[in-house]
């Protein structure tokens, strides 16, 4: 589905990403770690087409996006993919529930009262049905996060990207959006996600593990998901590593 | 000091577009402030110069025919308040037989009397103020001709009669301190004595203008009334100082007073920017502001902190807008000080602006240290948690149905959302708006024949003047025969003027100009009431009714042949003829009371007037007949050239600051929404989306700004305009406006470029790094 060759992001002199290589099959749940600055929100951000990548290219269904024009990128951010912010951004203007349809409404993939059926169906299935019409500062940061993928969904994207989703959440939120990411998945949901927690990365179905910008590691957790515990024995070795390296 | 002139050159740094139009703003305030007060100065300055040198006559009574010499005599010794007099004898010559540089002067339709210079006082003023002196031979212009008919020194002059020729060297351009304006209608030229008598013998009829000089606090109406009480000659106007200074006020004083007008709405629309931009960038700092009281910074420390900034601003635009003054103000003082010279007191064109300056920079800091003590009044929590930050804009809603125009629903309700932010925006819109549309509105209103309306003309194709011959009935009935038989002739309606007494507020006796025909058939915009339609009614100018306390409605008590009739006063006018003061009523006047007659007429469709006038010249070879619109160009010309220019300057400042105003906003709108815009690109917007949507905001803002701002100039507009008319005896006036140039080009023009600004301004959306930018 998603090819990813030899990209590198540089900042000024600085390599963040530096020739990085992998695919994503339909279906696939891939989840990005690594320690603080290892490139791996860079990495999100760049296979999604938010950012421009400096060298490499991405090749989604057949078509390099990284050559697209701006035009272009943007009908494919709106018709193809979703993308969760780690601090559910919204706009401030619209109610909870306008901020969901309002990318169907502008895409106009399907009439505004499937547009309508489908965005109340996701909210009753990510529990946050009755906050419709309140504004976005009204509303607790897990409903809010959840309507932020209420958003994304709405144009039935072929691929969600979600960066650190759960990182400003508390665990009883934290756990309600790792069920609702689950369930996407298990109906065939393409997913690519970078967190460092090790309880939302136990979740996929592999995970890659980035250290100076490129893939350091990368596992297959087991079908029904990896322990929490297996993963993060995984982790501290691939840490423990690399402090003897370094 | 150091540690904070090195934070304010950081601050221009990071802020460089929204410094750079905010520093332009200021400096066009303090060029126009210190650009009209330079204009007034210079006007005051060389007004002063002129009548210092010249001697101006306070009263001044024109007549044409003989007089008694002895009779005048005698009057003027008996006198005691009068601290001089002259009788100064003008040989009128037809403008038909002037020729100059070849060409005849019939086509000017102001009167033209050949003099010799005066003694005593009213002196004729050469270019560099003295008094003038003109050999035999020789002939001194009026500036007016000079400027009109650019005739310089050198050139010849023919006076021509049949066979009579005389020829004269023009020696200097004559400074005349009572008839230098274009609104005055005589000029004099200047020759010698035996040039003079010598020309009388063949060509010219004389005038006589009995000239006086009152002593300190008389006032003219005693000297008005002791003359035609004494039965003096009065074949002709007569002419109060009053007059003249109200003449010189609109010719020269107009522009001066749009300029200072134009100064004081850029002023506004500085305070308006610099206000938002100071708040902006303050709740940007709430946080710093709010560490540096908690650690115990004086407040005034931290006010002078923010507010150096400014201060370094305003006084740099300060010495910029007084040293760029200079040739602005010069620009627009060009014809004052051609008409009357550099002046006595020069020192006024630099210390009226250096006042004016030092007033607007007090200002301008003393706003800002306002606004900033009021922002430092919040305690260091509400500071620290940027409560100004978390206030509730509100939401709007998306349409049930299908949102067709996306951009234009969300720009409308964001605007909806954030329209107390936008509240300063839409009133510098409307007052750039107004910028372009008032001087425009004033320029056309000026060239619109109906201004002849407010001047006390009523509005015709032809005027026809017999006044001041002794043969005023033959004359009259000589006019009427020709009109009855011309087919061309639309209408035509005859006007008797004579003159009554009525008592002042101050219970003197005061003669009184009373016009005696049809009002309706051309007619005057009334300020109140109507035009006089019963026997007993009575219209009064403005000018009179304030003279004489009536008001609509009250009863007047006349004298006419030495009886007293009570009329009723049916309506008050405007008049900027005969001083102002004049009436209108049925008073069947007796012929020998009679005074002059006037007719109006208007031509057939399809009929030239120039043509025409020139027909009924050969017809009626001693009345004056003056097409109206070329009159009112001619007398109006100087002050219509300068509004020309006020018009276009206006225009382009405005446009100008349009473009700076949409600049400076859409920066700040890019900066306070960088998040939100970011946003909608993540989810799929473009940035083409995001200009319109910008874009749409902007021009809607604008579009109600330009309803606001025309409503605005045909209203406040009206009142400022008349308010500088007042001067003149105009009080109300109604601006006639140009509908294609105001309703139509105008506010495309604006809005045209607030387009292209936005399309350009709103570019760096395209290069918005999404991952930055939400995450700031």
């Amino acid at each position: 589905m998603i090819k990813i060759e030899g990209i590198s992001k540089s900042f000024k002199d600085t390599n963040v990403l530096n020739d990085i290589s992998f695919g994503i099959e339909k279906g696939d749940f891939t989840a990005v770690m690594g320690p603080s600055g290892s490139g791996k929100s860079t990495l999100l951000y760049s296979v999604s087409g938010m950012d421009k990548i400096s060298a490499g290219q991405v090749i989604f269904e057949g078509i390099n996006i990284s050559a697209l024009s701006e035009e272009e990128l943007a009908s494919f951010r709106l018709t193809k993919m979703g993308f969760v912010f780690q601090n559910a951004q919204m706009l401030k203007n619209l109610t909870i529930y306008d901020n969901i349809i309002l990318p169907g409404l502008v895409a106009k993939k399907e009439l505004p009262e499937k547009i309508r059926k489908l965005a109340s169906e996701l909210m009753r299935r990510m529990a946050i049905s009755g906050i419709e019409n309140r504004d976005i500062k009204e509303v607790s940061g897990g409903q809010l996060q959840r309507a932020s993928i209420c958003r994304a969904m709405i144009n039935n994207p072929e691929i969600l990207f979600l960066d650190e989703p759960t990182g400003a959440l508390n665990s009883e939120a934290t756990d309600q959006v790792l069920e609702i990411l689950e369930e996407l998945n298990n109906e065939g949901m393409t997913i690519m996600i970078v967190t460092h927690d090790p309880r939302v990365a136990a979740k996929a179905k592999r995970v890659l593990y980035i250290r100076d910008g490129q893939i350091a590691a990368s596992k297959e957790l087991r079908k029904g998901g990896d322990s929490v515990l297996e993963l993060d024995n995984w982790l501290k070795g691939l840490q423990f590593n690399n402090s003897q390296t370094s | 000091m150091k540690l904070l002139l090195n934070l304010v050159r950081k601050d221009f740094k990071r802020n460089r577009v929204i410094t750079t139009a905010l520093a332009v703003f200021l400096i066009l305030s303090a060029i126009f402030m210190a650009g009209g007060l330079r204009v007034t100065g210079i006007m005051l300055s060389s007004l002063n110069g002129l009548n210092k040198m010249a001697v101006p006559p306070e009263y001044v009574q024109m007549h044409k025919g003989d007089y008694d010499e002895q009779a005048v005599a005698d009057f003027v010794a008996q006198q005691d308040y009068l601290e001089d007099a002259l009788v100064v004898r003008m040989l009128d010559v037809n403008n038909a037989q002037i020729i100059c540089n070849g060409e005849s002067l019939e086509k000017c339709l102001m009167d033209k009397g050949l003099v010799t210079q005066n003694e005593n006082f009213d002196y004729l003023l050469d270019q560099n103020n003295q008094i003038a002196i003109v050999k035999d031979g020789e002939i001194g212009v009026p500036v007016y001709y000079a400027e009109d008919l650019n005739i310089n020194v050198g050139d010849t002059i023919v006076l021509q009669n049949g066979a009579y020729q005389k020829k004269f060297k023009v020696a200097t351009i004559i400074r005349d301190s009572t008839m230098n304006s274009s609104l005055s209608y005589s000029k004099r030229f200047l020759i010698s004595t035996n040039d003079l008598n010598e020309v009388a013998l063949h060509m010219g009829e004389w005038e006589y203008c009995f000239e006086f000089l009152l002593k300190e606090g008389v006032s003219t109406t005693v000297l008005e009334n002791a003359y035609l009480a004494a039965g003096l000659p009065s074949n002709g106007v007569a002419v109060t100082a009053a007059i003249f200074n109200m003449i010189n006020a609109f010719s020269y004083g107009l522009v001066a007073l749009v300029i200072l007008v134009i100064s004081l709405l850029l002023i506004t629309m500085s305070v308006l920017c610099l206000s938002y931009i100071i708040r902006a960038t303050l709740a940007e700092e709430n946080h710093a502001i709010g560490e540096m009281k908690a650690i115990g910074i004086p407040a005034k420390d931290i006010i002078k902190l923010y507010q150096i900034k400014y201060t370094i601003m305003v006084v740099g635009a300060g010495m910029i807008g007084y040293l760029a003054a200079i040739p602005f103000g010069d620009f627009f003082s060009a014809t004052v000080i051609r008409y009357c010279g550099d002046g006595s007191s020069q020192w006024m064109q630099w210390i009226t602006p250096l006042v004016g300056i030092v007033l607007l920079s007090l200002f301008v800091i003393y706003r800002c240290h306002r606004i900033i003590q009021k922002h430092l009044k919040r305690t260091v929590m509400e500071l620290i948690r940027g409560e100004e930050n978390t206030k509730q804009e509100g939401h709007y809603r998306l349409p049930a149905k299908a949102l067709k125009a996306y951009n234009l629903s969300m720009a409308l309700g964001e605007l909806k959302c954030k329209w107390k932010e936008n509240v300063v925006i839409f009133l510098i819109f409307v007052f750039s708006s107004f910028l372009i549309l008032l001087p425009m509105n004033m320029n056309n209103t000026i060239n619109n024949p109906v201004f002849l309306t407010y001047m006390g003309i009523g509005k015709s194709d032809v005027r026809i003047d017999i006044q001041y011959s002794n043969n005023l009935e033959q004359q009259k009935e000589e006019a009427i025969a020709y009109l009855e038989n011309d087919p061309d002739i639309e209408r035509y309606t005859v006007y008797q003027n004579g003159y009554v007494q009525s008592q002042n507020v101050e219970g003197e006796w005061e003669y009184v100009r009373v016009q005696n025909g049809d009002n309706g058939v051309f007619p005057l915009e009334y300020l109140e009431g109507k035009a006089p339609t019963e026997k007993n009614d009575l219209a009064l100018s403005y000018l009179n009714a304030v003279d004489l306390g009536k008001k609509v409605g009250d009863a007047i008590t006349i004298i006419y042949q030495g009886k007293e009739h009570v009329y009723n006063v049916c309506g008050i006018y405007q008049d900027i003829t005969y001083g102002g003061k004049t009436a209108k009523a049925a008073i069947d006047f007796d012929r020998k009371d009679i005074e002059g007659y006037m007719i109006y007429l208007d031509l057939r469709e399809g009929i030239d007037i120039d043509n025409h006038v020139t027909k009924m010249r050969t017809v009626l070879p001693n009345s004056k007949i003056t097409p109206c619109d070329a009159f009112v160009f001619q007398t109006l010309s100087s002050v219509i050239a300068n509004m020309n220019q006020v018009q276009g300057v206006a225009a382009v400042i405005s446009l100008m600051l349009t473009i700076l105003i949409t600049v400076m906003f859409l920066q700040l709108m890019m900066a306070r929404e960088h998040s939100a815009i970011a946003l909608k690109k993540a989810i799929g917007f473009s940035t083409r989306d995001i200009q319109i949507q910008l874009g749409i905001r902007l021009l809607v803002i604008q579009v109600l700004a330009i309803i606001a701002g025309t409503l605005l100039a045909n209203t406040l507009g009206e009142v400022i305009f008349a308010g500088m008319l007042a001067t003149v005896g105009v009080t109300k006036i109604k601006l006639l406006i140009a509908p294609l140039w105001a309703y139509l080009l105008c506010p495309a023009v604006q809005l045209g470029v607030v387009v292209m600004t936005v399309i350009i301004g709103t570019n760096t959306v395209g290069s918005y790094h999404i991952r930055d930018q939400i995450m700031e």
